[in-house]
């Protein structure tokens, strides 16, 4: 397949490999997710029941409550974090959650690098937050 | 790379204590996420006390420690004993109500838990003030002023409405700033980022709050999730503070907007140019009636039940709503079985007792209640419930993601009223216009 690499801003260093999962929606703040497994449960969440447990979460940014970083925070301290997570485009709640995660975070991407419309749940993708890329090594599909 | 102060580097350097220090660590990882230059100092924070659910991933029972694991981000124990000097700080809902336990069928060892979490922020100069609503006991940062608040409500109508400048940052960093005074000068707290981008045309009239909420879901799902300032344009006659924080709160929860500009009514909008600041409109659209109509139906249960809960007042009421309720409600009697409750904040409560609102609202069977929400409270007291009906479009959204109802309604105080006093929901409580 023909090498696609998003190109965006690493803001949090390291390298990491897994499946994507895709919240083009955003995921609720303040009881979006259940902290001790990851599951998401956001009523209006087109992957609501999946967990984002180890995978390469990307979303458009944050949505709604203020509480948004800690329910990621909590998940990070029961083990069920993903391993890696990106942002179409960087807010504060966001960058609250990346600066208390410190996990691989590549944000900023141009509008048609965006990973929320390139990337798909299900595609196997390697996150560089040093090089701030995010490259797709095996679509869904494929 | 963030330019710091001779102050700031000092506190970095560990010159004023850990606690401060590893404060300023993560404000400068946060600065750096966001890619701010430098910092501003905070004067005013509201903080996320208290046993919250979410902690329970923690189960070590010391404070400090899960202080440390989860607003600090670290893995060692730091004594969580000072905030700013300069900042006046205050707490918001906190897991349990300030007396009651026994009401929500939550066991005691939570709400001891909750006292002994609210007693050490006390101690490290929080004042406990139990509310989403820090404005109703003088908490008002003014135009220009940099504060700090885990509230998305009050995050965006200290932007809007009083000219003060915040970003939704999160619980964690609301309390790094409240510790050590500073937060990244970045976003809103930038008076040139403070422009707007969508404009839309109200072309509805919009009488109760519940329409001012309603046109904020409407209104957040046509925006784009990130990165939007609107300004809304229309007749907004008979326009009040009620109908904007209604507004606001539910703007702010369907999308991550923090400001909104208010054409003739908000401080940075007198005029449309001035709105823009010189900037080109992204978008520009209209919503009518039938928006709000639109957003209305999928934001309330249509199968017909009973009503085991109705609870009124999020964000927390100020006198008056509570007077509204107590005009309604007297000589009405809740019907058997079903929990009433009206949400507010302690010295609000005691203006309640004081002019005879408490006790109306008992003698028809219901309670007042402070310090905290049904849904911050959760499920030991949710899941009672199969039938529950809110005035908050906030609530009942966290209620039904929660899942912990079997059908949840959405209507306006009054019909919620009427709802507890007849003990089903008739689909002549649904809102109309």
């Amino acid at each position: 397949m023909e090498k696609i690499v998003l190109q965006g801003r690493g803001v949090i260093p390291g390298i990491v490999e897994g499946e994507a999962l895709v919240c083009a929606d955003s995921i609720t703040g303040w009881g979006g997710i259940d902290p001790k497994t990851g599951v998401i449960k956001d009523y209006e969440n087109i992957n609501k029941g999946k967990s984002i447990k180890d995978t390469i979460l990307i979303m458009p940014g944050s949505k709604g409550s203020n509480g948004w970083s800690c329910y990621f925070g909590a998940a990070r301290a029961a083990g069920s974090a993903p391993k890696g997570w990106a942002f179409s485009r960087i807010d504060s709640s966001a960058g609250v959650a990346s600066a208390v995660m410190q996990i691989p975070t590549v944000v900023d991407f141009s509008k048609e690098d965006d990973p929320c419309v390139r990337v798909k749940t299900g595609d196997y993708v390697r996150l560089d937050g040093t090089k701030g890329t995010l490259e797709i090594l095996k679509t869904s599909s494929q | 790379m963030i330019q710091l102060t001779k102050e700031e580097q000092d506190i970095l350097d560990g010159r004023e204590g850990r606690l401060r220090q590893t404060a300023l660590e993560n404000i400068v990882r946060y600065a750096q996420v966001l890619g701010a230059e430098k910092l501003c100092k905070v004067t005013k924070a509201t903080v996320f006390c208290g046993n919250h659910n979410y902690l329970n991933v923690c189960e070590c029972g010391d404070f400090h420690d899960v202080f440390t694991r989860m607003n600090l981000a670290r893995d060692e124990r730091i004594v969580f004993d000072s905030v700013d000097k300069d900042c006046y700080v205050q707490s918001c809902v906190a897991a349990s109500d300030q007396f009651d336990y026994e009401i929500f069928d939550q066991p005691k060892e939570e709400f001891d838990k909750n006292s002994y979490y609210l007693e050490e922020s006390r101690k490290a100069g929080v004042t406990i003030a139990g509310s989403c609503s820090p404005y109703l006991m003088g908490w008002l940062p003014v135009r220009g002023e940099h504060f700090v608040t885990t509230e998305s409500g009050v995050t965006i109508i200290g932007n809007s409405i009083w000219g003060a400048c915040c970003n939704a940052d999160g619980i964690e960093a609301a309390f790094w700033s409240a510790i050590c005074g500073r937060t990244p000068y970045w976003g809103y707290h930038v008076k040139e980022n403070r422009y707007g981008t969508h404009l839309i045309h109200v072309d509805a009239a919009l009488d109760s709050p519940l329409e001012w909420e309603v046109l904020g879901k409407a209104m957040g799902k046509r925006l784009p999730l990130t990165g939007c300032t609107p300004v809304l344009t229309g007749n907004f006659e008979g326009v009040d503070f009620v109908k904007l924080k209604s507004f606001f709160t539910a703007l702010a929860i369907t999308t991550n907007c923090r400001m909104c500009h208010i054409v003739g009514i908000t401080p940075e909008a007198n005029t449309l140019e001035e709105a823009f600041m010189g900037h080109e409109v992204q978008e520009e659209f209209t919503l009518t009636e039938k928006d709000i109509r639109t957003a209305y139906e999928a934001l309330c249960e249509t199968e017909e039940g009973s009503v085991d809960l109705v609870s009124l007042g999020c964000p927390h009421y100020d006198i008056h709503q509570i007077k509204e309720v107590a005009d309604y409600i007297c000589g009405k009697k809740i019907h058997d079985g079903v929990r009433f409750m009206v949400w507010t904040v302690y010295p609000i409560k005691a203006m309640a007792d004081l002019n005879g609102y408490t006790k109306i609202i008992e003698d028809a069977g219901g309670t007042i209640q402070t310090s905290t929400c049904p849904v911050t409270i959760g499920d030991c007291f949710l899941k009672h419930y199969k039938g529950q009906a809110y005035d908050s479009l906030k609530q009942s959204g966290s209620v039904r993601s929660d899942g912990c109802a079997e059908r949840v309604y959405y209507t306006d105080k009054y019909r919620c009223m009427d709802a507890a006093v007849s003990g089903v929901w008739k689909e002549e409580y649904r809102w109309k216009k």
